[in-house]
């Protein structure tokens, strides 16, 4: 099931291959696929603990290929910045990632989800898995990055920054209603 | 009284023309912009060639009409290409009123008729960063505003877009529309009046395609490209600085001039290089976009990064 959702996961990136040498606007290409990937799967990534919560179905040991998946996602749209939008020229790249708040809030969630790749081993994640929570920072980044990219934010922007505030504000309600049944 | 009993033969080579292009329609746009390109002999227009002085290769027209920013049907590039189908270009007439001495209604093929057309091969830079270049058919704004005889109140030219939210499905949103409607923008006199300001009525050698603003646009290639307004309704004389769309809608990131100027950035991102469609790797942004010589005292003792 797992390989599935990494073969399934990983088409979209086979079809970017094949349509690359026919793009009208190949880096835009490049980043709307890979930006939008990584965001889905961050969010989908993010469902299976509301959905153990509301439709009792337990999803919960997908989250970390699912996480995994959207880092790598991650990982090929920094890639697009530094090796095909910058052309390696890490002056500029260091000039524009401080200057503009759009990349810097990008570095800071692609930072948040390198860590958390990296202590994703068993070993390691029992450590610091609290950590994880930096999840939720991440993803508000990251939808701030998306509606910050476009010249104005359209529906897609609109539709992940609903689905995100619903698993957001899912947790927060869950919290409050914990701490206030723990005052009773 | 002539009685037209008979379809004359162009008209039906038209029809069986759209019937095709429905069927286009429904499999992919891919095909649909094959059969666009592949419109008949008869709509060849005749105009005299560019000599092509910067020796710029144009890029293809696959390119050209598939990746568009046509605010008034979507936010996507490719969307318009199907959507834009509906417009309806004849009649269409373009309105010419204000500080001119002959106010009035102008169909679109008397303009054509009245100012001939010629070729222009130009650079073309979006703001966001993308560029292209385009073998524009037309005629310089000039000749049309020494036939309107502006007078000297007329400081600015202001341009509209076709207000019609049965066409333009985006004017009917009212506050969930993605810009203002109907779209505005402004030229100084003397920048309308400059021999690079065009307006067009075709590209490759051909009419307008619906989604790349027929019948009629403005192309000032030295401005980034959302100076260059589609589907033109009115173009009016006036005293005052037209308030251009972008310019209303975020005046800290767009403003009136919007002259491509490489070191001058936009707020969120940089305008130092562009993507030339087709390509992956990138290529300068020239100031003025590669018009400098020609354009430059336009803008003599003027601050380019306020006034941007």
């Amino acid at each position: 099931m797992k390989t599935l959702i990494v073969v399934l996961a990983l088409l979209p990136l086979g079809y970017t291959y094949y349509a690359l040498e026919s793009a009208i606007d190949p880096i835009k290409m490049l980043y709307t696929t890979t930006g939008v990937g990584a965001l889905l799967l961050l969010l989908l990534s993010l469902a299976p603990s509301t959905c153990q919560r509301f439709c009792a179905l337990n999803l919960l040991r997908f989250r970390k290929t699912l996480g995994l998946l959207a880092f790598v996602y991650a990982l090929l749209h920094v890639s697009v910045f530094i090796v095909l939008d910058s052309e390696l020229d890490f002056v500029t790249l260091f000039a524009k990632s401080l200057k503009k708040p759009f990349i810097y809030v990008g570095v800071i969630a692609f930072l948040i989800l390198l860590l958390m790749a990296l202590t994703s081993t068993k070993k390691l994640f029992a450590r610091f898995s609290r950590y994880h929570k930096a999840v939720y920072g991440a993803l508000v980044l990251i939808l701030l990055h998306d509606f910050w990219a476009q010249k104005v934010a359209g529906a897609f922007e609109y539709g992940m920054m609903a689905i995100g505030i619903v698993l957001l504000g899912e947790r927060v309600w869950k919290e409050c209603r914990f701490n206030m049944s723990k005052r009773h | 009284m002539p009685t037209p009993s008979i379809t004359p033969e162009i008209l039906f080579e038209a029809r069986r023309h759209f019937l095709k292009l429905g069927a286009g329609a429904l499999v992919s746009s891919t095909a649909l912009s094959q059969l666009l390109a592949s419109m008949p002999e008869e709509i060849q227009l005749s105009f005299t060639k560019d000599p092509n002085p910067l020796k710029l290769t144009p890029n293809t027209f696959e390119q050209v009409s598939n990746y568009v920013n046509f605010y008034e049907f979507s936010t996507d590039k490719t969307a318009p290409v199907k959507m834009a189908q509906v417009i309806k270009l004849k009649p269409w007439s373009l309105g010419f009123f204000g500080e001119i001495a002959r106010e009035e209604m102008v169909e679109v093929d008397d303009l054509i008729a009245k100012f001939g057309l010629e070729e222009r091969i130009y650079r073309f830079r979006c703001v966001e960063g993308w560029s292209m270049v385009v073998p524009w058919i037309g005629f310089p704004l000039y000749k049309l505003l020494d036939y309107l005889q502006p007078n000297s109140k007329a400081k600015y030219v202001k341009f509209t877009t076709r207000h019609e939210p049965d066409i333009f499905p985006d004017q009917a949103k009212g506050l969930f529309a993605s810009i203002k409607h109907p779209y505005v923008e402004g030229l100084r006199m003397d920048e309308a009046r400059h021999p690079l300001t065009f307006l067009a009525v075709g590209m490759y050698g051909k009419p307008l395609p619906k989604q790349n603003g027929a019948p009629i646009r403005l192309v000032v290639p030295w401005k980034y490209g959302f100076k260059s307004i589609k589907s033109l309704d009115l173009i009016e004389c006036v005293e005052e600085q037209p308030l251009n769309t972008w310019q209303a809608m975020a005046p800290e990131e767009y403003g009136f001039y919007a002259n491509v100027n490489p070191h001058v950035d936009h707020p969120r991102w940089s305008q130092a290089k562009e993507r030339l469609l087709g390509k992956l790797t990138k290529q300068e942004t020239l100031m003025f976009n590669g018009y400098e010589k020609e354009v430059s005292h336009l803008y003599a003792g003027m601050d380019l990064r306020k006034q941007y």
